[in-house]
């Protein structure tokens, strides 16, 4: 609608039908069905939906990337407009040829920046690689356009961040080295695939910022494939949500923020913990839609569950009151847990005899209460300290200094022995739910060890029956309990690695990150059976994140934590809506909102510009 | 990285120290008249006395190990007489009263089949060792690595079960009889097309008595002693690729337009090379302890054979010189490892 002055020959990338299957063996998977868009010069379109939708294989299908065997592209045409070559279909093009495009008119950003560069050449040598293969430069030439493009990315002090290697700089500043990479040669088309999700939200913030300008700047196109909505408000002109390999719904970024059409959309519009209002319950997509056997999606019908995005919203939002009734009633217990001026160093550099000469501060001198049932959201951008926070809590590491005392017994130096008992109370929730299951044990072995080595119950048979219930309490089943855990999908995983935290039945339980490697989606699922099993067991929550909105939505008060002291603490609506100190108020801008003013005014700028 | 290296050298000589101990206490109660083998056996009482008290046999276990420590220290206090001058070959560093502090090469004493010295010995013989376990392992490397990023770029074809079976082959078959079966087939029966000898040494006599450089000898042993680790490079070049490959920063080079091979090579082989250099170094430094079989078979005049003869006739202080030397070539060739690893991977020079 917003950009159709365009004419038709005016097209930068047109797919159509395109169709991307995995073979295996013994099955064959369509992971791109039958896919169509079309892109116009300078034009940006975000492809949205969960992990295993399609968006990154339609993606690396574009590139020709799809690792053969086992993908393999089947069918369909990708036409590129290519500004030298004309009109060319990518799908029946030689690999020769596809060579010359690669990172020259077509070019890639990943997701992993921390992965995506080569760990043993230096940033610097790693673009002008690029430069020196498509573009007829000489090497001083290239490394003097290297330094250029680090300058245009913001990179501070181009000319050392040119002979630094990957591991010397940060996970932002290395996602701007990829940038710098992808803009080398000046591509007309440029993909990003989740090119913002593994960074802190001022980080994303910025780098968003600079693509946006970096695009104006250069005309150019972009394909940005992200998980999250409130991202791709951000920079997209056009929407395209896929699920399950297909694209469901495709338009205008405002028209699909305000009057989406298919159910899923609005799932995903709608499980996105906001700002704004407290809600009490996520809303989650099996409440917009069925789901058959073929994936054939059928909204549900009106009488069933919510029919728009604003009802799901309204029926759900809890008012002032509620909360500070509850809030007064939490702080009238005496506390469960205090932690008095902790301190947690961690010595860097280390002497010929190997005596410490440098610390670093990790946790700096800290010091809070937590009350029984309360949710405390400890909140900060990556390596402010919060992880460390958590694991001195636990334990898991010493404490350099400073007091933590559960329950009234004072337990910063307690015995080993005893240590264990206190494990039973306190449970502590990881973040990467591939990495936290041992691979070879079946995951009713994992939840029924730790009630084997702290002795609950007096046999296993009766450990076993627990397990089944904990299994329940998840909304998993007893059939699962022999299975392994790949063959669960990542939220089945976190929400296992949830009953195992239970088996013990602790008072206490610290969050860490534990929704962070989830699709929104799923998030909001595992987000609302932490929120339920909280009030069934009357449970105290840590619940450590990066992700403020999630924090918000979880939290009854919030600490912000910078560079390991506490730079804020108070409850979650004070301080989101009367931020105290400068970091939090950019830490709660930074935050992608989505919300359709801005959206509208960002596409009208944009409609002025064509 | 300086300190680095000072640190690991430390650490070195420690080890070198319990090695020297270890060695030291074996030795000690291991059976064999050692005054017997030097006087042989028509001497007289006063003669073999003499031989004991030099060797220091009267002396107690402590102060025999002192002794011993003292022999092997660089650095160390001795008396200020020509006969000790001769017995050590010191450099005087500063002399007070009887004693004198001195600089000296190790001193492994003698042997008791022939009364040489044992560096003479074991230096003599190292160079043919040196040069064929260097041979081995060139031969290791180079088609193992070879052979190992084919079958990694060939993954799961029938090329790559091949070459993953014939190495486990490799891996699992002895070196005395593949050695045998090449001495053999390619020294005895084939030995009009090959022109190689069963048995034969690098240097060789001519009919003048001159001493000629037979290159062709190490050529059998060093192929025989080479299998085994090659088969090992097969295997961990291969898996290490295959885990390089899926690599992120792959992907991204292939992004950027990249050649596939320009890829295998520049991108993926430095970072699959860690776990090679690992290999590669170690079965380097323990060929240096000798390889006595391969050795033996075919005639080579090295550590293994000394060794071996040593063993045979209770020649103890040949045995615990090789010992030592060997421990010593072990911490020498790993600490050259470690700056091996930081110049091929920036991340370990933080450390």
């Amino acid at each position: 609608m917003a950009l159709s002055t365009h004419r038709e020959e005016d097209f930068l990338l047109k797919v159509n039908n395109l169709k991307t299957v995995f073979v295996t063996e013994d099955s064959e998977v369509t992971a791109v069905d039958d896919v169509s868009f079309t892109l116009n010069r300078g034009e940006t379109l975000g492809i949205v939906g969960e992990s295993g939708s399609g968006k990154s294989v339609t993606a690396l299908s574009i590139m020709k990337l799809i690792p053969n065997p086992p993908g393999k592209i089947v069918g369909g045409q990708i036409l590129f407009n290519s500004p030298t070559k004309g009109i060319i279909d990518l799908v029946s093009l030689k690999e020769r040829e596809m060579l010359y495009e690669r990172g020259n008119e077509i070019a890639m950003i990943f997701q992993e920046p921390m992965t995506s560069l080569n760990p043993v050449y230096t940033c610097g040598n790693q673009v002008m690689e690029s430069i020196l293969l498509h573009r007829k430069v000489s090497w001083q030439e290239a490394k003097r356009i290297t330094i250029d493009l680090f300058k245009k990315v913001e990179l501070p002090r181009a000319e050392s961040i040119f002979n630094a290697y990957p591991h010397e700089i940060s996970g932002g500043q290395k996602q701007r080295v990829m940038i710098a990479m992808a803009m080398s040669c000046n591509p007309s088309l440029l993909i990003a695939d989740e090119p913002t999700t593994a960074l802190d939200v001022t980080v994303q913030a910025r780098i968003l910022d600079m693509m946006r300008h970096l695009r104006d700047e250069n005309d150019m196109s972009i394909i940005f494939i992200t998980h999250d909505l409130g991202v791709v408000a951000e920079i997209a002109d056009k929407v395209a949500v896929m699920y399950r390999g297909k694209i469901v719904e495709i338009g205008d970024t405002f028209d699909i923020f305000n009057t989406p059409q298919h159910p899923y959309t609005k799932s995903l519009l709608a499980c996105r913990p906001r700002l704004d209002i407290k809600l009490k319950v996520l809303p989650v997509a099996s409440d917009f839609m069925n789901v058959d056997m073929e994936g054939v999606i059928t909204e549900k019908s009106t009488e069933q569950k919510y029919s728009s995005v604003g009802e799901a919203l309204l029926l759900n939002f809890t008012d002032d009151e509620e909360i500070h009734e509850r809030n007064a009633y939490l702080a009238s217990q005496p506390p469960i847990l205090e932690v008095q001026n902790l301190k947690m160093y961690f010595p860097i550099k280390k002497g010929l005899f190997g005596k410490s000469k440098e610390v670093v501060k990790a946790v700096d001198d800290v010091s809070f209460v937590v009350y029984p049932g309360e949710t405390i959201g400890l909140v900060g951008e990556s390596g402010c300290g919060k992880t460390t926070l958590g694991r001195a809590i636990l334990r898991l590491i010493e404490p350099t200094d400073g007091q933590i005392i559960f329950d009234g017994r004072n337990i910063t130096h307690i015995k080993k022995e005893e240590l264990r008992k206190l494990r039973k109370d306190v449970q502590i929730i990881f973040q990467d739910p591939y990495s936290s299951l041992n691979p070879r044990m079946t995951i009713g072995e994992a939840i029924l060890e730790p009630m084997r080595v702290n002795k609950i119950y007096e046999n296993d048979f009766q450990r076993k029956k627990h397990t089944i219930e904990l299994l329940e309490k998840v909304n998993l089943s007893k059939k699962h309990f022999e299975r392994y855990p790949h063959e669960f999908s990542g939220g089945q995983r976190q929400r296992i690695a949830i009953a195992r935290a239970l088996a013990l039945n602790p008072k206490f339980i610290i969050c860490d990150e534990s929704v962070s490697a989830l699709d929104v989606s799923v998030q909001a699922q595992v987000l609302n059976l932490l929120n339920s099993l909280k009030e069934e067991f009357n449970f105290t929550y840590i619940f450590i994140s990066h992700d403020l909105s999630v924090v918000k939505f979880m939290s009854d008060r919030i600490i912000v934590m910078n560079k390991g002291k506490i730079e804020e603490i108070g409850y979650a609506e004070d301080i989101y809506k009367s931020p105290k100190t400068e970091y939090t108020q950019r830490l709660i801008s930074s935050i992608p909102k989505g919300n359709l003013e801005d959206i509208r005014r960002a596409q009208l700028k944009r409609k002025i510009k064509f | 990285m300086l300190q680095y290296i000072i640190r690991r050298m430390l650490y070195g000589t420690l080890v070198l120290l319990g090695a020297v101990v270890v060695v030291f206490f074996i030795f000690n109660v291991l059976p064999g008249d050692p005054v017997s083998m030097l006087a042989g056996t028509r001497t007289d009482v006063a003669k073999r006395d003499e031989i004991a008290r030099d060797l220091g046999l009267y002396e107690p276990l402590h102060r025999q190990l002192y002794l011993y420590l003292r022999d092997l220290s660089p650095v160390s206090v001795h008396e200020n007489t020509p006969e000790e001058r001769e017995k050590y070959e010191y450099l005087p560093l500063l002399t007070w009263g009887k004693n004198v502090i001195v600089l000296k090469m190790p001193y492994l004493r003698r042997s008791y089949q022939n009364n040489r010295r044992v560096s003479e010995i074991i230096w003599e013989n190292m160079e043919g060792t040196f040069w064929l376990a260097l041979a081995a392992m060139l031969f290791a490397t180079i088609f193992g690595m070879t052979i190992g990023i084919i079958a990694s770029l060939k993954y799961n074809t029938t090329l790559d079960h091949a070459m993953v079976s014939l190495s486990v082959i490799g891996i699992s078959s002895p070196p005395y009889v593949i050695g045998t079966l090449m001495a053999m087939i390619f020294g005895y029966y084939l030995s009009n097309i090959t022109g190689l000898n069963i048995t034969g040494h690098l240097w060789d006599l001519d009919d003048n008595g001159n001493k000629v450089l037979v290159l062709k000898n190490i050529i059998l042993p060093a192929i025989t002693l080479g299998l085994r680790p090659l088969a090992i490079i097969v295997q961990l070049t291969r898996s290490s690729m295959l885990d390089v490959l899926s690599q992120d920063y792959i992907r991204t080079a292939r992004a950027k337009g990249l050649h596939y091979y320009t890829i295998v090579v520049k991108h993926a082989l430095k970072n699959a090379l860690n776990p090679v250099i690992t290999a590669v170094s170690g079965w380097l430094a323990s060929l240096m302890a000798g390889a006595f079989f391969v050795e033996v078979i075919f005639g080579w005049k090295g550590l293994g054979t000394v060794t071996i003869d040593a063993i045979n006739n209770l020649d103890f202080p040949i045995v615990m010189g090789v010992t030592i030397f060997v421990a010593f070539s072990f911490i020498i060739i790993n600490i050259l490892v470690d700056l091996l690893y930081a110049l091929v991977d920036p991340r370990v020079r933080v450390k």
